[in-house]
């Protein structure tokens, strides 16, 4: 009798349960939906911008997906993970971070009505797996090759970048430069690699966007040292790198100087200077007039002593450089830090045409130019009339920068403005029809979301989305795959045309992380709190 | 009455206390449940400490591990659970449920009035027919290396079929199996290395011989050297202070001090003469190397590493075959590390350094990229599984058909023992087999099958000698587990009986529990 009285409780038991991992399921999508629409509406060269402000009072103004969402402070695990979503876009690929997330948050309310119509959260997810395999090779099938030395087309893709930043309308100025700054540090021998670390981008507040330039040589947001009347401007400079610090000696062990009487005081003060000076004429010996010296926790880097026996020997000094800025400076100018005043020797320096200070703004500057034998790397200085806008613009070159990596690493383009979404969607329409069961069921539902892009571009740009989704439908349909939203004039046309291109890899990676993130919420049957 | 224990002590007795164990022991069990099988869901981890930093994950040791538990039943099954990672590193959930479901079947039995210890007997004599029957289906193919290896594929794929890598099981598998292999039978994994990289997608991991350290090469130093000699070192590179509380020098003119420092550096080049001395032309200090000695390691054409860390260094020392040294005076008593080439290689934005060729041959490196930082903690979590699997499966070369092959022909045999048996034992030794039983239901279950349809049809093959049938998941059917090649080892299913069994009896012959008055803190906040 028992055994008979334990089998339905048993199988009401497994009833409440899936009603329970229902309700987490459902949860998590709604949270993680409700954090795509936040960024909706900044999709797309129309799309609006986001005024956050932050806990202690700091206001930041942009409409880069990846920016918005990590300063959201979000609390839902689902939610959290949508978060990372966007930083993963903006890890690999840099553009497209908006994009990946409203794409998820889409296919995420199709999944929801998937599941209420009794579809099994694995198959939804594994179909889901289908699809994204599927649409890249859809991707490829639509991506234009392009060769590093075709220009015009680097600039294309980084313009498109820029357009849906505030700083849009400087996009004829800033995709030149992000495209010049980044190909001056393509190494010939590492074709397909592109690290951004060469590039270093130096914020000056004053002046406008416009002033921006691209540095060939190198840029400290210091002022040279003037404390006794030094130099600011040195042609034929001979650069020296150095990581000790030009004061009065410092032991490790602790010490302490016993003076007794007034002579022997005398005899110190003299002593340091005697030590100093010796130090400043073994660096003059060396042909050495600019210098560069890294901050130093333990002493002093220069004394005011110190900085006036440099400013007499015509030497240029540039102090408190910080460590981890020493290998790139040590890059550019092809030379070597120099660690001990026992090893400042010749063959360590660096050789530059002019060193100067130069006034910008409100600051000063130095400017090295005319590096002899320069390293590959590029310095941009951004200019603006506030900090929010300097930020937004930093913000924006490195998305361009970043796309035209995407290019270096894949040389493959692709049209902008809808146009892939629209053509992946039809495609996999399709190829839905092809399958079978629940797979096609889902698929069928899947690509379906994918039209969300368009939709939102034409919303954010006050179109009519039904009318503008409908009519791209119908000229892919016709096989014009490069149609697509030009937002600018207020139609539809060959995407292509108009110069509207991005990276093959942002929307390869925008697809496949935004299924990666939805089969991982769909798995997710419970959340359990832990230590 | 007098008082035998102190105030707040909880004592719960008899059919209580049996009950509190089996709800509880239950209960944990229905949470990982719903993550066996290959269709199995994963769970949100949120942590309630700093940061609320959130883990999500399908691997039940780690589940369990972070619970917070307040049931003592309860913490026997996590215990097994972490006894099973560590001793086999699969199966952590299968455990979990099998006792879960044993002691499911003996609340029923004790319900009937049948003494817990007679249960016990049963399920004492069922374990070992049941793993008998295992021993006399179990297939070894020791001898043949290209089938040993089909094997070995199969389990592991097997095993990563119901993680996170599951879509690219073939090429992970194929990755596990060949770390293993290079062990050559030692169970140590230490020597192989996971290295995760963020960026990239699950696809671009791979297998590296040798050992990748995630530093950089100290500024104006050689990148690339070939038959280096490596000294592994734990040593302040900084000064060689006095290590005298006060201490101090007391001088009477600049001149001195800077003598004094002139001697600290001559100390300091010293001591990076004697390094340089060994012959070496590689050093890898797990401190600092400051600037000074740094460019004295440039200017000799050293390569110098500063601050790996503890792991990274031991690893590295084991796997060139060097020691770790901290004194530099006897050059000829320390072993150095050598390796063919040392070179900084790029994986995705970041410079590492590459050690090939190293000394210990068995020593590799499987480079892990992935979207987020989630997917590789999970990725890491399911390969380490397959790496345990695998390196045991070497050792003990017996393998098994998956897919609930295994309990099925478990079940049969204890079925037929239950016949054979007289007494009320034979009620226990059904219920043994209705618990086997019950993991192809919940994995049928999981995956959203009918799993009343198909553990019926199951066990109607299994009736038929020697049938091969379990259940296929992907399709949705009774398959031959043989042609789909699902496996796993005879020792992770013989841990997961044993084990299971034993925890169940543990929980079973509980009559009363004490919970201990807890020590009061004097001055709460």
């Amino acid at each position: 009798m028992a055994a008979v009285a334990a089998a339905p409780s048993r199988k009401t038991e497994t009833y409440t349960d899936t009603k329970r991992r229902d309700d987490v399921r459902g949860a998590n999508i709604s949270s993680a939906r409700s954090v795509a629409d936040a960024v909706r509406t900044s999709l797309g060269p129309r799309g609006m911008d986001k005024m956050i402000s932050s806990g202690d009072g700091d206001v930041i103004i942009t409409n880069d997906g990846a920016t918005i969402l990590s300063r959201m402070s979000l609390l839902q695990p689902a939610a959290r993970m949508l978060a990372e979503l966007s930083r993963s876009q903006d890890a690999a690929a840099g553009d497209g971070t908006t994009t990946v997330v409203v794409l998820a948050g889409s296919l995420l309310r199709r999944a929801q009505s998937l599941l209420a119509a009794g579809a099994h959260p694995t198959a939804a997810a594994d179909s889901l797996h289908r699809l994204a395999a599927r649409a890249v090779e859809v991707l490829h099938g639509m991506a234009i090759p392009i060769e590093l030395s075709d220009r015009d087309s680097l600039v294309k893709s980084a313009s498109t970048a820029l357009n849906s930043k505030v700083v849009s309308q400087y996009s004829s100025l800033l995709a030149p430069l992000a495209v010049d700054a980044a190909l001056s540090v393509v190494d010939p021998a590492h074709p397909d690699l592109l690290d951004l670390r060469d590039i270093r981008i130096i914020k000056k507040l004053g002046g406008t966007v416009d002033d921006t330039e691209l540095v060939r040589g190198l840029i400290f947001d210091k002022k040279a040292s003037h404390a006794a009347g030094g130099p600011s401007r040195i042609e034929n400079a001979k650069i020296a790198v150095i990581q000790f610090q030009v004061s009065p000696p410092k032991t490790d062990i602790e010490q302490s100087v016993i003076v007794s009487d007034y002579a022997q005081m005398d005899r110190i003060l003299r002593e340091e200077r005697n030590y100093i000076l010796g130090m400043v004429k073994k660096i003059k010996a060396s042909g050495c007039n600019v210098l560069l010296i890294q901050k130093s926790i333990l002493r002093d880097a220069v004394t005011d002593l110190s900085l006036h026996y440099l400013a007499k020997a015509k030497i240029l000094v540039v102090k408190d450089v910080e460590r981890d800025e020493i290998e790139f400076i040590t890059k550019t100018l092809n030379c070597l830090p120099i660690a001990n005043i026992e090893h400042f020797r010749e063959d360590k320096l660096g050789y530059a045409d002019v060193v100067e200070e130069v006034s910008v703004g409100d600051g000063k500057i130095v400017k090295i130019i005319g590096i002899k034998d320069m390293g590959r790397t590029a310095t941009v200085l951004v200019r603006g009339s506030n900090q929010l806008v300097i930020d937004e613009a930093d913000r924006s070159l490195h998305d361009a920068l970043c796309v035209i990596r995407c290019l270096v690493n894949k040389r493959f383009l692709i049209a902008g403005g809808g146009a892939p979404e629209i053509e992946m969607s039809m495609q996999l329409a399709a190829w839905a029809k092809e399958l079978h069961g629940m797979e096609s069921y889902c698929i069928k539902e899947f690509a379906d979301a994918l039209e969300v892009i368009p939709y939102t571009l034409a919303e954010n740009a006050g179109l009519n989305p039904i009318a503008i989704v409908t009519e791209l439908r119908n000229r892919h349909a016709k096989g014009e795959k490069n149609t697509g939203i030009n937002v600018r004039k207020g139609q539809i046309t060959n995407i292509l045309e108009e110069n509207v291109v991005q990276p093959l890899l942002v929307s390869t990676s925008a697809i496949s992380l935004a299924c990666e993130c939805v089969r991982m919420i769909l798995k997710i049957d419970d959340i359990v709190t832990v230590r | 009455m007098e008082r035998v224990m102190k105030d707040d002590t909880i004592q719960e007795k008899g059919e209580r206390a049996r009950m509190a164990s089996f709800v509880g022991a239950m209960a944990i069990a229905d949470l990982v449940k719903t993550t066996l099988g290959p269709k199995g869901m994963d769970k949100i981890l949120q942590s309630t400490g700093r940061g609320r930093s959130v883990t999500v994950t399908n691997d039940g040791a780690t589940i369990l591990k972070s619970l917070h538990i307040d049931n003592p039943a309860a913490k026997v099954l996590v215990d097994i659970s972490k006894v099973q990672d560590d001793e086999v590193g699969d199966g952590t959930t299968s455990v979990v449920v099998l006792a879960g479901e044993l002691l499911r079947e003996a609340e029923k039995l004790v319900n009937m009035k049948i003494h817990p210890m007679t249960i016990i007997a049963g399920y004492r004599m069922a374990a070992e027919c049941a793993r008998n029957a295992l021993l006399q289906r179990t297939m070894d193919n020791k001898g043949n290396t290209d089938k040993f290896r089909s094997d070995l594929m199969n389990i592991a794929m097997t095993t990563l079929s119901s993680k996170i890598l599951s879509q690219d099981k073939e090429y992970f598998a194929e990755l596990a199996v060949d770390a293993v292999l290079r062990l050559k039978g030692s169970t140590n994994l230490e020597s192989i290395q996971i290295l995760k990289k963020p960026g990239g997608s699950l696809k671009d991991s791979f297998l590296d011989e040798g050992f990748i350290l995630d530093k950089k090469i100290g500024l104006g130093q050689p990148k690339r050297i070939e038959n280096a000699n490596i000294l592994v070192a734990n040593t302040a590179m900084d000064t060689d202070k006095v290590k005298i509380y006060g201490a101090r020098v007391r001088v009477d003119s600049m001149t001195k001090v800077a003598d004094i420092e002139a001697a600290e550096k001559q100390k300091m080049r010293e001591k990076v003469q004697k390094i340089i001395a060994h012959g070496i032309n590689c050093f890898v200090n797990r401190q600092l190397i400051y600037n000074f000695p740094e460019e004295l390691f440039a200017d000799a054409g050293i390569l110098a590493v500063e601050h790996a860390d503890f792991e990274g260094i031991e690893r590295l020392a084991l796997v060139t075959g060097g020691d770790i040294a901290s004194t530099f005076d006897n050059p000829e008593s320390v072993k150095l590390g050598h390796c063919k080439l040392i070179e900084e290689i790029m994986i995705g934005e970041d410079r590492l350094i590459h050690f090939s060729g190293v000394a210990m041959g068995q020593a590799c490196t499987i480079v892990l990229r992935g979207a987020s930082e989630h997917v590789l903690d999970e990725a890491e979590r399911s390969l380490h599984d397959a790496l345990c699997v695998l390196s045991q499966t070497v050792n003990d070369t017996r393998v098994l058909f998956g897919g609930g092959w295994p309990e099925m022909v478990m079940a049969k045999e204890v079925d037929q023992l239950a016949r054979k048996t007289p007494g009320k034992k034979s009620h226990a030794i059904d219920a043994f087999s209705r618990a086997l039983q019950a993991i192809p239901t919940i994995i049928a279950d999981n995956a959203g099958l009918d799993s009343a349809e198909l553990i019926s049809q199951l066990r109607a093959e299994h009736h038929k000698e020697n049938s091969t049938a379990g259940i296929d998941v992907i399709t949705g059917n009774v398959g031959d587990m043989q042609k789909r090649g699902i496996c796993e080892a005879f020792k992770v299913k013989q841990a997961i009986i044993l084990s299971a069994t034993e925890a169940a009896e543990m929980i079973l012959r509980v009559d009363e529990i004490i919970t201990c008055a807890p020590r009061r803190r004097e001055d709460r906040m």
